[in-house]
């Protein structure tokens, strides 16, 4: 039975590649990252073992273990969603032991890019103990390994399907989710605080810390290398036996939570209906001050959008929290002084999060999906389709620009620095969203519409958030000059920053602007082929 | 012929990988005709009209709209027409009255003007009652009404309606019917996809059936049928399988 599921996951995988060249490459690139990723983790899983390696190398396997776990909960919710490929409630009309269908989605699950690097990367830790300690520690270590991979592939499945049980109303589901992108987004600049926190305490207690973790079922799994080969038998039976039991009660939430997510979000919640008042337009702009044209309301559509589709909500609010977290912690390491290193940090943090702020408008039309057809069939022209979404993105994006300058100014003591970092800043995020803007025309992905808000479609979404990758980094090398000026321009660059950067940021959005605009009146047809959702 | 027609299509082809879903499709509607276009699932329909509103582009052939062809000139050709799509999301995160507004307002017509038609549209559709509640939780028939009146608002000069009958109540079928009756009546041309013969039969003048991503048989609703009801004709132009008595006898 189980066998069946894992040949009809290979199935749909297969044919969702047939005829599709671009999405095959895309995989394989997805492939060669988790392999090129996945074989460093695995040499840096080794290190522990060696004979004369460093001595805080014990701690290797507790964090590193630890940090996947956490990854594999806290990444499927936000960043990159779950692979849905064998949807649970396509299974809702078989007659199935629910066991059965566990073990068999269980099993679809394991096949998977993600587990397969997951996989690689911790077998450093079983060949460790193999050349440490012979076969015997080999054999335990690779237990732990298998185990800790079933732990955080069922860990994923059964927090985001108890968290759509949960979402069952929109309303909920879209606060939940705002919740989560907050959650996750600070994962990230917390690891940098903790990294940089960890230099100033000191290696004893983070091996304290790590004694610790490897009691819990985040690290317990990855540790039993290391007390087979020094011998502690103890230890390795309570680890396993805290990872098993771990793995079981998650399992039972998972198979709980797969029942209602099978019966699907039938009846959601009472709907109170509002009487709509007043004339049409007056009521379709509200207190917006736009023109009553095709681009106001455009604008006006997006702006409402922003907040109310809960994809571009969690967006922003993620772009918010990495925006806010990421210069602060790079500004407050150690060379926090007035030296050139610092302001080089300080200058490659503003572009870095500048570029950054351009890049949420990378998929602007996958949000839309096929509703991007009424567009299509009014002829709406591309340039003013792309102003119209770019001025209501930066209506949200550039108070918290201005505010994310303010405050790094504020953190380091010095007001002076204001317009040095508003000018590198915006001259990022112009060059950033031109980028994007291409993007977003050449390489829009569907998202898919179902229930599950945290759900991707398997390869493209993935690939093609490499893309935007592409745009991150060519938006950052776009504003360099600017950065440039600030570092190597002395008094005259920091006086000149500010206009020089705000021209340049008006330059590229522009350029942009054309450039994509024009492409886009081409496009029309295959960008809504591209965003539509196979079915 | 293609001349005084407000609709024609021209040796439309389109292939998906190596599937050809539309093989050279030629087609006129007449100005002024109600004009149903017939055929099984997958026979090339949505495809066809997809290509002729611009959706889909097209591997040959040509679609023209009272003279003006929709890839060489589709600012023109596009404002001509009125187009209900079917299978496609709408801007659901608005309600009705935005929906519509924000139509109105993308075809760049005057706020004064939007501000009657919508008023007007959603009373004669009995969605006023919906008040502001999102279209995306409409029902099914609810979204379908809300859709056409997108595609009626800015009073195009040609209707192109995908399975515009669809999941619809009677109630709702009924006053959809009523309302296209009196555009036709007034000088308008529809074109619409279906599969329910009863009401293709019912309200149209002009009949096409395609099959297999061609069409098959053409022309006013009497030479159609011939004699024999829709249906027959219909069958016979398709070449269903026709039961034996035998089959499934275990059910």
């Amino acid at each position: 039975m189980a066998l069946t599921f894992a040949r009809l996951k290979l199935r749909v995988l297969r044919n969702g590649f047939r005829g599709r060249p671009g999405k095959i490459a895309l995989f394989v690139i997805g492939l060669l990252c988790a392999l090129g990723y996945g074989s460093m983790a695995a040499l840096f899983f080794l290190v522990p073992y060696l004979p004369d390696g460093p001595d805080w190398a014990a701690v290797i396997p507790a964090f590193g273990g630890t940090a996947l776990v956490l990854g594999w909960i806290l990444m499927p919710l936000v960043w990159f969603g779950v692979d849905e490929t064998l949807e649970p409630g396509r299974f809702a009309m078989l007659p199935l032991p629910r066991t059965v269908l566990l073990r068999g989605l269980l099993i679809a699950a394991l096949l998977g890019v993600p587990a397969f690097g997951t996989l690689l990367a911790t077998s450093g830790l079983a060949i460790g103990a193999g050349i440490a300690g012979g076969p015997l520690p080999a054999v335990v270590a690779a237990v732990g390994v298998l185990l800790g991979l079933l732990l955080c592939v069922v860990v994923s499945r059964a927090v985001t399907s108890g968290f759509s049980r949960a979402l069952r109303s929109r309303r909920t589901r879209d606060l939940a989710a705002v919740v989560l992108a907050v959650l996750a987004a600070s994962l990230g600049p917390l690891q940098f605080l903790l990294t940089s926190g960890a230099q100033q305490v000191g290696t004893q207690r983070l091996a304290a810390l790590a004694d610790v973790l490897g009691w819990t079922p985040l690290a317990a799994p990855y540790v039993v290398g290391l007390d087979a080969v020094q011998g502690r038998w103890a230890a390795v039976a309570v680890r396993l036996a805290v990872t098993v039991v771990t793995i079981l009660l998650l399992a039972w939430w998972w198979s709980r939570s797969l029942e209602s997510a099978m019966v699907g979000t039938a009846g959601g919640g009472e709907v109170r209906v509002r009487a709509a008042t007043g004339a049409p337009v007056a009521r379709f702009f509200g207190r917006a001050r736009q023109p009553r044209t095709a681009y106001g309301a455009m604008v006006v559509r997006e702006l409402r959008y922003w907040v109310r589709d809960v994809r571009r909500r969690a967006s922003l609010i993620t772009f918010a929290v990495i925006g806010v977290f990421l210069p602060v912690v790079m500004n407050l390491g150690p060379g926090a002084g007035g030296n050139a290193v610092a302001q080089g940090v300080n200058g490659g943090s503003m572009v870095l999060v500048g570029a950054l702020a351009g890049l949420g408008i990378a998929n602007q039309f996958g949000y839309d999906g096929t509703a991007y057809a009424m567009h299509v069939v009014s002829g709406v022209p591309g340039r003013l389709e792309l102003r119209a979404r770019t001025v209501a993105y930066s209506w949200y994006i550039v108070p918290l620009l201005l505010g994310l300058a303010v405050l790094n100014a504020v953190l380091r003591g010095d007001l002076l620095l204001l317009p040095v970092m508003v000018g590198t800043l915006f001259a990022a995020y112009g060059t950033g969203l031109a980028c994007a803007m291409h993007v977003s025309v050449w390489a829009a992905y569907s998202l898919p519409e179902n229930q599950n808000p945290f759900a991707i479609n398997t390869g493209t979404g993935v690939a093609k958030s490499f893309l935007a990758m592409a745009a991150w980094l060519a938006g950052m090398v776009l504003a360099l000059p600017v950065l440039l000026l600030v570092l190597l321009g002395g008094s005259v660059g920091a006086v000149l920053a500010l206009p020089v950067g705000l021209a340049y940021a008006a330059g590229a959005i522009w350029l942009g602007l054309l450039t994509a605009g024009d492409i886009l009146d081409h496009r029309q047809p295959e960008l809504l082929a591209a965003i539509t959702p196979r079915t | 012929m293609i001349e005084d027609s407000a609709f024609a299509l021209q040796g439309l082809v389109k292939r998906f990988d190596t599937k050809v879903a539309v093989d050279g499709v030629d087609l006129a509607v007449p100005a002024g005709s109600f004009f149903g276009l017939l055929g099984p699932n997958g026979a090339g329909k949505t495809t066809t009209l997809s290509m002729a509103v611009g959706l889909l582009r097209p591997d040959a052939g040509r679609a023209l709209v009272l003279g003006h062809d929709v890839w060489q000139d589709p600012v023109r050709a596009k404002s001509l027409i009125g187009v209900m799509p079917d299978g496609v999301r709408l801007f659901d995160r608005l309600d009705g009255t935005e929906l519509l507004t924000y139509q109105g307002l993308l075809r760049g017509m005057a706020p004064d003007v939007i501000d009657a038609r919508v008023t007007e549209l959603l009373d004669v559709l009995a969605l006023t009652d919906a008040g502001r509640t999102l279209v995306i939780d409409y029902s099914a028939g609810m979204k379908k009404k809300i859709a056409l009146a997108c595609a009626l608002l800015h009073a195009p000069r040609l209707l192109v309606l995908d399975e515009p009958f669809e999941a619809v109540d009677p109630v709702s079928g009924a006053a959809i019917r009523d309302i296209l009756t009196r555009y036709v009546a007034g000088g308008g041309t529809v074109i619409f996809s279906s599969h329910v013969l009863e009401v293709v039969e019912r309200l149209c003048t002009h009949v096409a059936i395609m099959a297999n991503g061609r069409i098959s048989t053409v022309g006013t609703l009497d030479a159609v049928r011939d004699g024999r009801s829709l249906e027959e004709a219909f069958v016979a132009v398709v070449g269903g399988r026709t039961s034996t008595g035998s089959e499934l006898s275990w059910l």
